[in-house]
């Protein structure tokens, strides 16, 4: 395969590695500090449209070489969306099913998107009043059917599965590496499975153990889809503390405020983590004054219009006629 | 180590395992979403849907005696048998099971430590999605001992002294910031808790796993801590009332406190009530 020609056989052929990176774009017009360009890394240029394209893959071509999918057996994932997308996308495309539970919570468009991409889909309650360490209803649910039904369903598990973390070490660690010419001085990241942060991070301090990895989370009771506040991280055994020097605790309207000034002044259609992610490497560049920053916009806005609607003030104003 | 004051009315998941299959044991899940029992339960257990099929369909109020009697009987459970409940949200539902199983007067009735979530975590639990064979039996309910159950003239009662009334909601919820947790259809026109009420969330009850907490931690929270006085009658309340029975079996049965009532009305009446007296913060 060529990417420069971009021609492929299968859609798997476009999936990202240092060859075929998703791209870097720079922030111009919301970040005038020349000591510390700041770019994006778009990652819903991957092929179903977010960073989850990555892990997806890697834990499903795990299971397909240890003969755990396939036939009548497909998989079952708890998800806030994207990597149900990409994993009933891919699961369908190679032959197999998927089913996937999601709260309540998550935006309308995500939920169509999920049927359309041929996933089974479960909708549970959100949690009313979570204690910590209990997990949650999505992950107990899809545990629950692939415990009762394993005849029918194995479970990638995004939050304990450690190819989760080495996709982002072999693809997106490698690919910034040098997309930046190993210039890269701070990494800004969301924390949701924490697969994206740990993987990342891994790869680019074995490279420069200076690098800086900034954790950006949403205050708590947020309603950003796919990112936890640090309260609600005991789900994921994938969260490493030690490859985190920062992690910014952000008002989670500025998700929705940000993601409409990176589409209204960069041109960038980013979703409301992008947004987040954003916010808090401003505030680092104020800090710090010199680096060259890297974030990680994870999805774009598209699945998120009803959530901008609920969160901009005006925004759903003159619609209909 | 203190044992609990009634240690009769708790299983552990590995007790379930071994004796489900006895005659004159019967499982039931009890679940605000019926998803969790359709994808998978413990073998050979009912599933009952505390909205449907626990709560009167027509007014605000548990099932009547003859619906409980028809529900329990047509679940294949008789007067004499030992019924394991237990359920998702670390068993709120299945602890409301078990205060509406008092009311109507079952003698043998247990929670099942750490509810569904812990059965479903350890590796030799099995689940299934098969459906139990039943065979309908008379079952005839007794009471109901409204002892267990407070009103809400009884919760002005309180607030004149005398009673601990125990708020087990989360904090944002006892001072007002919120009305209800995001997304309930259930909530108050007013945000807030009952004047005197003290604030201990229900989760301040369990470990890591779900599991209650030991009977001397139990003491110390509520009662060393908490200030909860085990001379008064006591009322505990949340926002619908499944929280709160999860308490309520905590400070009766584990605990052993006199005379404890679940206000099953809950936030959801008393932040409706016009001119009730509300405190903030």
């Amino acid at each position: 395969m060529d990417h420069a020609v971009r021609v492929y056989e299968n859609v798997f052929e476009m999936l990202p590695s240092e060859e075929n990176p998703t791209p870097m774009v720079r922030i111009n017009r919301l970040n005038r500090t020349q000591d510390f360009p700041l770019y994006a890394k778009l990652e819903w240029m991957n092929p179903f449209g977010s960073v989850k394209d990555r892990p997806a893959w890697a834990m499903l071509q795990d299971l397909e070489a240890r003969g755990e999918v396939g036939g009548i057996r497909g998989v079952v994932e708890p998800t806030s969306g994207n990597t149900g997308i990409s994993l009933a996308a891919m699961a369908r495309a190679r032959g197999y099913h998927a089913r996937v539970v999601v709260p309540n919570k998550v935006p309308l468009e995500k939920k169509i998107l999920l049927k359309i991409a041929g996933a089974e889909l479960d909708v549970i309650s959100d949690e009313l009043c979570p204690a910590p360490g209990l997990g949650d209803g999505s992950i107990n649910l899809a545990k629950t059917h692939a415990k009762a039904s394993s005849d029918k369903y194995t479970l990638p598990n995004q939050y304990e599965n450690e190819k989760n973390v080495e996709a982002h070490f072999k693809t997106t660690g490698p690919e910034i590496w040098k997309q930046t010419q190993g210039r890269i001085t701070h990494l800004f990241v969301s924390l949701g499975t924490c697969g994206t942060v740990t993987g990342t991070s891994k790869f680019l301090r074995s490279k420069n153990p200076q690098v800086k990895v900034i954790a950006v989370q949403p205050t708590e009771g947020h309603d950003v889809p796919g990112l936890r506040n640090v309260t609600q991280l005991g789900v994921s055994k994938l969260f490493d503390s030690s490859l985190i020097d920062d992690i910014l605790e952000v008002d989670f309207r500025m998700a929705y405020k940000r993601a409409l000034d990176l589409s209204q002044n960069e041109g960038l259609l980013a979703g409301p983590s992008s947004g987040l992610i954003f916010e808090g490497a401003l505030e680092i560049i104020s800090r710090d004054k010199k680096g060259f920053g890297v974030m990680i916009f994870p999805d774009n806005i598209f699945k998120y219009t009803s959530n901008m609607v609920k969160h901009i003030p005006g925004l759903g104003a003159g619609t209909s006629a | 180590m203190a044992r609990y004051a009634n240690p009769e009315v708790l299983v552990e998941t590995d007790w379930v395992l071994a004796n489900m299959n006895k005659p004159g044991i019967k499982l039931v899940e009890i679940d605000v979403d019926t998803k969790a029992y359709d994808a998978g339960h413990i073998p050979g257990g009912v599933g009952f849907n505390w909205q449907t099929q626990l709560q009167d369909q027509v007014r605000r109020d548990i099932i009547s005696k003859e619906a409980f009697e028809k529900l329990i009987g047509g679940a294949g459970i008789s007067n004499s048998d030992t019924v394991i409940l237990y359920g998702d949200n670390n068993n709120w539902f299945a602890a409301y099971g078990f205060w509406l199983f008092k009311i109507y007067g079952h003698k043998e009735v247990r929670l099942m430590n750490g509810g569904r979530v812990k059965w479903l975590n350890e590796k030799d639990k099995p689940l299934t999605t098969d459906l139990p064979k039943i065979t309908p039996v008379k079952y005839t309910a007794a009471g109901p001992n409204l002892e267990l159950r407070a009103m809400l003239p009884q919760v002005f009662e309180a607030q004149r002294g005398g009673w601990n009334l125990v708020d087990v909601r989360s904090p944002d919820e006892f001072t007002g910031k919120v009305i209800a947790p995001p997304g309930m259809s259930e909530t108050a026109q007013r945000g807030g808790h009952i004047p005197g009420a003290r604030s201990v969330p229900w989760s301040t009850a369990v470990n890591q796993d779900g599991t209650f907490k030991s009977a001397e931690e139990l003491q110390n929270i509520y009662i060393q801590q908490k200030g909860v006085d085990p001379k008064k009658d006591t009322i505990a309340y949340c926002r619908i009332g499944e929280r709160s029975s999860h308490t309520w079996f905590v400070l009766k049965y584990l605990i052993g406190l006199n005379n404890v009532k679940n206000y099953d009305g809950s936030w959801t009446e008393y932040g409706n009530v016009v001119a009730a007296p509300i405190e903030k913060a």
